[in-house]
């Protein structure tokens, strides 16, 4: 699983003079899940379809098993992409668009080496109908593909591109056209397969719970450059800054100051925290995750603040408190009146402290919080992505 | 809504209905009249399409039109979709932009159209004539042809380059539905780019091909105006036929080819309109014959079979494109342009069998127009049929070339008469073609008395009842011949008094209007008492009103001669002397005084016309009749043809003319 695929080197793209990739370097080991994921804009679609090789970057190298792919056109490409909203062939029923291929296949002519052959339709028929077999649709052959619901599209779509047997699937946002019941289906869907045919996954999402449920690896990225490289948890736990650590879950961050080792000062408060390797009073980003934090009576409390807003959730309450202006999420299984003042508690490994950056500010404050805030900005950024 | 607005609504609708298609209708019903008239009906035939497709002109122009058309469309569809294809794949702003100037040739005037790519044409001949002057001077390896003209060529182009927009205006739209993934599909899944274009974007364009290429063919069938100005004289369109028939008549002849032109265009929308509704409703189920059919296409026989017959039809239509064309040029050609049913179109058949030249024949509309033409360099003709003063002026402008009479044998056939005149007194340049006179016809039934003298024209009793020519120079005539002056006259008193007695006439209200043709109807139909028209035409309308009579007025009146004549540089010369001959021949002198009712300049045919004519139609040519045809020489004497008025005096005319206000 270690052994390196691909390897982008110092890309960059622009549209009408606007920097889409800014030196991008990453690298993609065999059999690896990876995902790309950001808000819209942040270049991770240009990124795939610089693989794919339906783009060409202004500068840098993309390497194929440590050969230079630039110059090589998709169809040559081992690889093969499930598109947004599928891209079925609609003139073609199904057998026929997973077919299509196969069909386009030629290789060696065993009686003459020299001449090239197609497949025999014997061998393509099987492969078809077995990759139909593998994504569940075992009697679809001869439906139009728009008689087909979302799901089935989209796993025609699969079919379609790893009927092929390529190294790399490459998908832009595949589920984001089908509704959230079916979407969680389908994620545990992908990654069975991606297991069962053992091959790479490149998989492009601004959808963070997508990523964080599939991914073997998670590239955060924003405004062309990557944030941060690293497993779901990695970025989970340890985000690298503020952008990082509010695109992935909920996240409170307050402006702090490290005094010195395992010892943050928030709101002329010190904590103990679990961060260290920071110079000394340096100014920092304190990330506090809204499930970490426990409301202990007033008196108790390392902080103390008001209740302005309660939200049930099910399993737990969503509380907005306010403490001294700066807003905070907390979830706690406790119910607290609004209005109630009420103390905090953090354990040293509830914090985490990052570095200053250009997103200092920018995250974490919830303010302007409602329901519907997130859900939102999810359907805007779903919406449209170049 | 109330009751009787929604009646009157829908009374309104029948009238804007019945506005649209009645004159339809009634051309298409008189298309099956028994008789030769548009008003009454005499029974029911099919006697008009039988000579329809019997007429040589009609059915050479209609394949013009078919292999014109069918060509364009080919050639404008597959560049209509590339380009539609370059739209697409550009930047939103720089495709609005570039649609905007598509659609830009298809609203815009096609007069506009067709004149300027007249001129383009000829400018550009002009250029490749210098060009391959020189380019033929300097080298010796390849001969570039140094004179190019209008024709079929210029034809196609212009109407490949009006049907492109309609391609793109309907293939841009099913490029943009499509996904725009598509492409990227299958060259993901291993196609090139022409592959994808192949087996992925044209499946999806399919239908808004179909339908522009559609589209296109429509608007070719359909297309005058352009055609008229790009066709020069070797090439004309069905619609230019039609057209050129209509300036003697309207015979029901055109209303049977311009019922079947309706019909064609009908089917071909209704089939554009069929396609659409079925678009529209594709996505839902489909029928069950055209599903099993698809399925039956789509087994690998079906498509085998579907290849092969697209191979077939594609093959042999390549192939007849190429026959036909490869036929038309290897035949040696004249063109001719004479004016409209002035020729036995036998006659051109005849020609054309006896002496494998091709005839293009076409008709202009007056001297006026033809002048025009051959000024404007679209008319590229090889012999015209123009009237003595304007031979004069073309002599005088040195646009004619000098014929070689001994290559004519047929000329010593023509009467002395009328050889040597005025327009060309040494006779170098022409040989007559057929003459008459200019007389009054009037309605026996509606005036007391004989006429016999101009003085009916500007008469108060006739007010109201008379039809006055819509020209300066023949209505001019009549007044200054009632006057007693010379019709070529320079003198300003004489055609200020001449002018007045006009005028006046005019505004005591003696005329009903001023006609050309429309003559025909209004004596025929008994609308008008008295009019000044062509000795032979009056004939025509005898036929179909026996009360009319026709008399040379005792002042005298204007007597024409046309004749025929070779343009300067014309690159037929041979072919063309080939077919004056043959014309200036007694039989066909004979073939078309008979079908013309004009006299024949052939002294033979003038003495063979009687017993020509009792043994065609078995009863006697009263010498009345002969006499109205071919003048007696003492009637002639009487009368003055026209000759060419200096620049002067044809301005006072134009001046004059404008005061009148017709």
């Amino acid at each position: 699983m270690s052994k390196e695929l691909i390897r982008l080197r110092d890309l960059c793209m622009a549209y009408d003079d606007e920097l889409v990739l800014d030196h991008l370097n990453l690298y993609i080991n065999d059999k690896e899940f990876l995902t790309l994921l950001g808000p819209s804009g942040c270049g991770k679609s240009t990124t795939l379809r610089i693989i794919g090789g339906f783009t060409a970057p202004l500068s840098g190298d993309v390497l194929f098993d440590g050969v230079r792919i630039n110059d090589v056109p998709p169809y040559k490409r081992q690889i093969n992409t499930v598109f947004q909203k599928y891209a079925l062939f609609p003139h073609l029923n199904v057998f026929e668009n997973v077919a299509f291929g196969l069909r386009m296949q030629r290789r060696p002519d065993p009686s003459d080496p020299k001449r090239k052959t197609k497949l025999p339709e014997e061998e393509i028929r099987q492969r078809v109908l077995e990759m139909l077999e593998a994504v569940s649709l075992k009697g679809f052959e001869n439906r139009r593909t728009d008689a087909l619901s979302g799901g089935q599209q989209q796993r025609v779509a699969i079919a379609r591109a790893l009927v092929n047997r390529p190294k790399v699937l490459l998908l832009d946002e595949p589920l984001g056209a089908l509704d959230l019941k079916l979407r969680k289906d389908m994620q545990i869907e992908l990654k069975r397969i991606q297991q069962q045919v053992g091959i790479t996954f490149i998989y492009v999402t601004h959808d963070q719970e997508e990523a964080l449920t599939m991914s073997d690896t998670i590239v955060v990225m924003d405004k062309g450059s990557i944030q941060q490289i690293g497993t779901p948890e990695d970025i989970y736990n340890e985000p690298k800054n503020a952008f990082v650590a509010d695109f992935i879950g909920e996240s409170n961050i307050i402006d702090g100051v490290m005094v010195q080792d395992k010892l943050v000062q928030m709101y002329g408060r010190q904590f103990p925290c679990l961060d260290g390797g920071f110079t000394e009073n340096e100014p920092v980003d304190v990330v506090i995750r809204p499930e970490d934090i426990d409301i202990v009576p007033v008196e108790q409390g390392q902080l103390t603040g008001t209740v302005t807003n309660v939200t049930f959730k099910g399993m737990q309450y969503d509380i907005i408190v306010d403490f001294r202006g700066f807003k905070w999420l907390i979830q706690t299984t406790d119910h607290s009146p609004v209005g109630a003042r009420i103390g905090i508690k953090i354990d040293p490994d509830g914090i985490h402290v990052m570095k200053k950056s250009r997103y200092s500010g920018l995250y974490g404050d919830y303010s302007s919080f409602s329901d519907e805030y997130d859900e939102l900005d999810a359907a805007e950024e779903g919406s449209d992505e170049a | 809504m109330k009751r009787g607005n929604r009646l009157g609504s829908r009374a309104l609708m029948a009238l804007v209905f019945l506005f649209l298609y009645a004159p339809i209708f009634l051309l298409i019903v008189f298309s099956f009249n028994k008789g030769n008239s548009n008003i009454v009906w005499t029974g029911f035939s099919l006697d008009w399409y039988k000579s329809l497709f019997q007429n040589r002109l009609i059915m050479r122009s209609v394949y013009t039109t078919l292999l014109v058309s069918l060509l364009a469309t080919a050639i404008a569809t597959v560049a209509g979709t590339f380009a539609a294809i370059g739209f697409y794949s550009l930047r939103r702003r720089s495709r609005t932009a570039l649609n905007t100037v598509n659609s830009i040739p298809m609203m815009n005037a096609d007069i506009v159209t067709g004149v300027a790519m007249c001129l383009f044409f000829v400018a550009f001949f002009t250029f490749w004539g210098d060009f391959s002057v020189w380019f033929n001077g300097v080298q010796h390896v390849v001969v570039l042809p140094e004179r190019l003209t209008l024709g079929f060529g210029t034809l196609l182009i212009a109407h490949v380059t009006f049907n492109i927009p309609y391609v793109i205006l309907s293939v841009g739209p099913k490029l943009r539905q499509m996904d725009k993934n598509l492409v990227d599909a299958a060259q993901d899944l291993g196609c090139t780019w022409m592959q994808a274009f192949w087996k992925v974007i044209l499946p999806e364009i399919k239908p808004g091909i179909a339908s522009g290429a559609l589209t296109a063919f429509t608007m070719s069938v359909d297309d005058f105006i352009i055609s008229y100005f790009t066709a020069g004289s070797s090439s004309s369109t069905l619609a230019m036929t039609i057209y050129g028939m209509t300036k003697k008549r309207v015979t029901p002849e055109i209303n049977a080819v311009s019922t079947l032109l309706f019909v064609t265009v009908l089917a071909l929308l209704v089939i554009v309109n069929l396609r659409e509704a079925r678009a529209e409703r594709s996505g839902e189920e489909r029928r069950p014959v055209s599903r099993k059919l698809t399925q039956m296409l789509d087994t690998p026989k079906g498509r085998v079979f579907r290849r092969g017959a697209a191979l077939v039809l594609a093959t042999s239509f390549l192939i007849a494109v190429i026959l036909l064309t490869g036929a038309t040029n290897a035949q040696p050609v004249v063109n001719v342009c004479s004016w409209g049913e002035y020729i036995d179109e036998d006659l051109i058949t005849q020609f054309e069998e006896e002496t494998g030249i091709i005839v293009n024949y076409q008709t202009a509309e007056s001297n006026e127009a033809l002048y025009s033409l051959l000024k404007s360099g679209a008319g590229d003709y090889d012999v015209i049929v123009p009237s003595d003063y304007m031979i004069s002026q073309l002599i005088e402008e040195d646009m004619l070339a000098e014929l070689d009479y001994s290559q004519i044998p047929n000329y010593g056939k023509i009467s002395s008469r009328f050889k040597g005149l005025t327009y060309d007194p040494e006779e170098r340049y022409t040989v007559p073609y057929a003459w008459g006179t200019v007389g009054i016809i009037y309605n026996t039934a509606m005036v007391e008395e004989p006429i016999t003298s101009w003085s009916a024209l500007f008469d108060d009793q006739y007010a109201g009842n008379v039809l006055m020519f819509r020209n300066s120079r023949d209505a001019m005539a009549t007044a200054l011949s009632y006057l007693g002056y010379s019709l070529n006259t320079t003198d300003e008193a004489e055609l200020r008094e001449a002018f007045q007695l006009l005028k006046d006439a005019k505004n005591r209200g003696v005329y009903q209007s001023f006609v050309m043709d429309e003559i025909f109807q209004k004596l025929e139909g008994g609308n008008a008492a008295i009019g000044v028209y062509y000795a032979g035409d009056y004939l025509t309308m005898l036929e179909n009103n026996e009360d009319l009579a026709f008399v040379v007025p005792e002042e005298g009146s204007n007597w024409f001669m046309d004749a025929m004549c070779v343009l300067k540089d014309a690159p037929h010369f041979d072919e063309a002397q080939a077919w004056i001959n043959f014309i200036a021949s007694t039989e066909a002198n004979l073939a078309n005084m008979d079908y013309l009712w004009y006299a024949s300049p052939n002294q033979e045919a003038l003495e063979q016309y009687p017993a020509y004519y009792e043994e065609l139609y078995e009863e006697e040519l009263g010498q009345e009749t002969f006499d109205i045809i071919a003048a007696p020489q003492e009637v002639l004497d009487r009368c003055e043809a026209y000759l060419v008025l200096p620049m002067e005096t044809r301005r006072l005319y134009n001046d004059l003319w404008t005061e009148l206000g017709i």
